[in-house]
């Protein structure tokens, strides 16, 4: 997939473009108004990362251009945090998501890859870890043919992992994911250890999950063994 | 006391004070008026009758038999002359208030004695006049006045009350516009429409005052918000760039913890710079007021939130949920945020077995009391006071916090008029009471 990173600043566009290289993504950046809108006219972009605040453009008139020349093309808005006009008008125009900075680069990611799922209808699949089926679609969780009952948050945090599998995740990444962040201030490292422990509990009822590891003093680590 | 009360009751008591000086003194001095004219009068009389002998003698005045003396009464009593003798050389000329015995009835008189001699002979003349009449006319007077006192006394306090009341009418509008605001940013800067020059100099230097305070607010606003706003793009970059490290596969562990470890101190910092942040929008009031819902539902949201961690740590939250009236335009995530800040700082001071306890209830203004409180290990009386103060609340238990939570709290009840206190002892635990509107 073609990916356009708009973003004035480089070195925050530098780190968003290897990671998204990394994940085999097809990555071009601008790094001005001028610079997107001229890419935009010439190349057809399945994700366009947008950082509102460019110094030289109106961002929304970025998305109403490049709705013109390519209408599928998907907008994911990074502005920094507060404008929350903003955000309303983004989406009214046809942005897809919405990400405050500072970010993870998982949220990121998950974020794009949601929307793409969501873009291109892609059917159940269904994720295998060791005797558990993870149906994303239907969010469920079925062990040898039998329902695993989970919480919504529990779900959440097993279904966050397993999509970004083989990679660890730390506490925050996690806490963000599920909670958002209003509630900054109150980050408690220890509510995502307490519903691991709660997920793990209710998973080693049907059948062991070694593949839900913790990496000590980092995160947590779903492993597939794809990778 | 309101000012005009006051003033309406010193009004009323000078004009009582006038009145009873007057009527206590007003006897004293028509009793002497009347003396006086009465005086005059039984001269007039006595020069009269001294004019009528020296036309026509003595004798017609004496009668012929008896004691040789005249008495002459007019039926009513009122007045009456005399003409006795009297032992040679007598000499008088006095005017007295006499009791007489007349007919059996005893009449006070105002009698003029006045010797002359004619002819060799001393008489007395005596003309008195009955003073009960006059004392009568004196007594119909003063009820007269104090009637009329009365009458001016009330038309002119109900006069006076109203003029005050008009004339204090901008004051009072003035002092509502104070009490009727939580901070300078809701003051209502109108004028007030008034000719008195005093409410119009202090209504302006009033808003004069807080025009300065709104602006300074401002200004304070601004500058957190744009530093704060400043700060989330460089603290983006070293995010993305410890994160890019960590993804990309570090080989050694000891490295790996320690880059987790410096994500998680650039956590802390986008905490608290989001937290100022968030202070600083509420409270340039970015955020809209246009939820309803009851109160319960979002209380149930919190236990929830809540209970997997209550549960890990063998914390029992108790609810009893009395009032579950509908919050009207408010903002719903931030009013979760404010109550799920206290329930999350009561989880993380109160150890092992604790309890927390949710209670909601209305009290006798219909006013709806929600409390949470915990027996947990409390503050002292200087944590208390410093609870809502930002940064001054270092967390004292956990890394994780900011200290700013609390303010958090605060800064939103404070959006929503929500009054909110606390108590604590150490030891005993800590009780958050928040009163709506």
């Amino acid at each position: 997939m073609n990916v356009l990173i708009v973003e004035d600043e480089k070195s925050l566009a530098k780190e968003i473009s290897s990671f998204l290289t990394r994940e085999n993504f097809l990555v071009e950046v601008a790094h001005t108004g001028r610079e997107a809108s001229e890419k935009i006219a010439v190349n057809l972009y399945d994700f366009v990362l947008l950082d509102l605040g460019l110094p030289d453009y109106n961002g929304l008139d970025l998305i109403k251009e490049a709705k013109k020349v390519n209408p599928e093309a998907s907008f994911i808005i990074i502005t920094a945090r507060g404008a929350v006009e903003d955000k309303v008008k983004g989406l009214d125009l046809g942005a897809d998501d919405y990400l405050a900075k500072p970010f993870a680069l998982v949220e990121l990611l998950s974020r794009i890859n949601a929307v793409a799922r969501r873009k291109f209808k892609v059917p159940d699949n269904d994720i295998q870890l060791g005797e558990f089926t993870v149906k994303i679609n239907s969010r469920r969780l079925f062990c040898k043919g039998a329902g695993v009952d989970l919480t919504k948050k529990e779900f959440d945090l097993l279904l966050y992992l397993v999509l970004n599998h083989d990679k660890v995740l730390t506490r925050q990444q996690l806490y963000e994911h599920i909670w958002g962040n209003i509630l900054d201030d109150q980050y408690d490292s220890n509510f995502i250890d307490v519903h691991i422990k709660n997920l793990r509990k209710k998973l080693n009822a049907h059948a062991p999950s070694p593949w839900l590891e913790t990496v000590r003093g980092v995160g947590y680590r779903v492993t597939t063994g794809e990778n | 006391m309101r000012l005009k009360v006051k003033l309406a009751l010193f009004n009323l008591l000078s004009k009582l004070a006038v009145a009873a000086l007057l009527l206590l003194f007003m006897p004293l001095i028509t009793e002497r008026l009347n003396l006086r004219q009465i005086d005059n009068e039984l001269v007039e009389k006595r020069e009269e009758i001294i004019s009528m002998i020296s036309r026509v003698g003595i004798e017609p005045f004496l009668e012929p038999e008896a004691d040789s003396s005249f008495g002459s009464y007019n039926i009513l009593k009122e007045e009456f002359i005399s003409l006795e003798y009297a032992a040679p050389g007598t000499e008088i000329n006095q005017i007295n208030v006499e009791r007489r015995l007349i007919d059996d009835e005893i009449i006070d008189y105002r009698v003029l004695s006045y010797s002359l001699t004619i002819d060799g002979k001393t008489y007395i003349l005596e003309v008195g006049k009955s003073l009960a009449r006059v004392r009568q006319t004196g007594r119909n007077i003063i009820n007269i006045v104090v009637l009329f006192l009365v009458i001016v006394i009330v038309v002119t306090f109900v006069s006076d009350y109203q003029f005050t009341r008009l004339t204090l009418k901008p004051l009072y509008r003035i002092t509502a516009k104070l009490e009727n605001i939580s901070s300078p940013d809701n003051f209502d800067s109108t004028r007030i429409n008034t000719s008195t020059y005093d409410f119009r100099e202090l209504d302006s230097s009033i808003t004069g005052l807080m025009e300065r305070i709104k602006g300074s607010f401002e200004k304070e606003r601004e500058i957190t918000y744009n530093i704060s706003h400043e700060l989330m793009t460089p603290l983006s970059v070293l995010r993305s760039r410890l994160e890019n490290i960590l993804l990309s596969g570090v080989k050694d562990p000891e490295t790996e913890i320690k880059i987790t470890e410096s994500l998680k101190t650039l956590q802390r910092l986008q905490s608290l710079v989001n937290s100022l942040l968030l202070i600083a929008r509420i409270e340039s009031r970015q955020f809209l007021k246009e939820d309803s819902f009851p109160v319960n539902e979002i209380l149930d949201q919190i236990m929830e939130e809540i209970k997997p961690l209550a549960e890990d740590r063998k914390i029992e939250i108790e609810s009893s949920l009395k009032d579950n009236r509908t919050l009207e335009r408010v903002n719903r995530s931030l009013i979760f945020s404010m109550l799920y800040n206290v329930v999350n700082n009561s989880l993380k001071n109160t150890g092992e077995g604790g309890k927390i306890r949710i209670e909601t209830m209305s009290d006798s203004q219909n006013r709806l009391i929600l409390t949470i409180s915990d027996n947990g290990k409390g503050m002292d009386r200087e944590q208390v006071s410093n609870l809502f103060m930002r940064f001054r609340n270092r967390n004292r238990n956990s890394g994780d916090g900011t200290g700013i939570g609390m303010a958090i709290t605060k800064t939103i009840a404070d959006f929503h008029n929500i009054q909110i206190s606390a108590e604590s002892e150490p030891g005993r635990g800590t009780k958050i009471i928040f009163i709506f509107f």
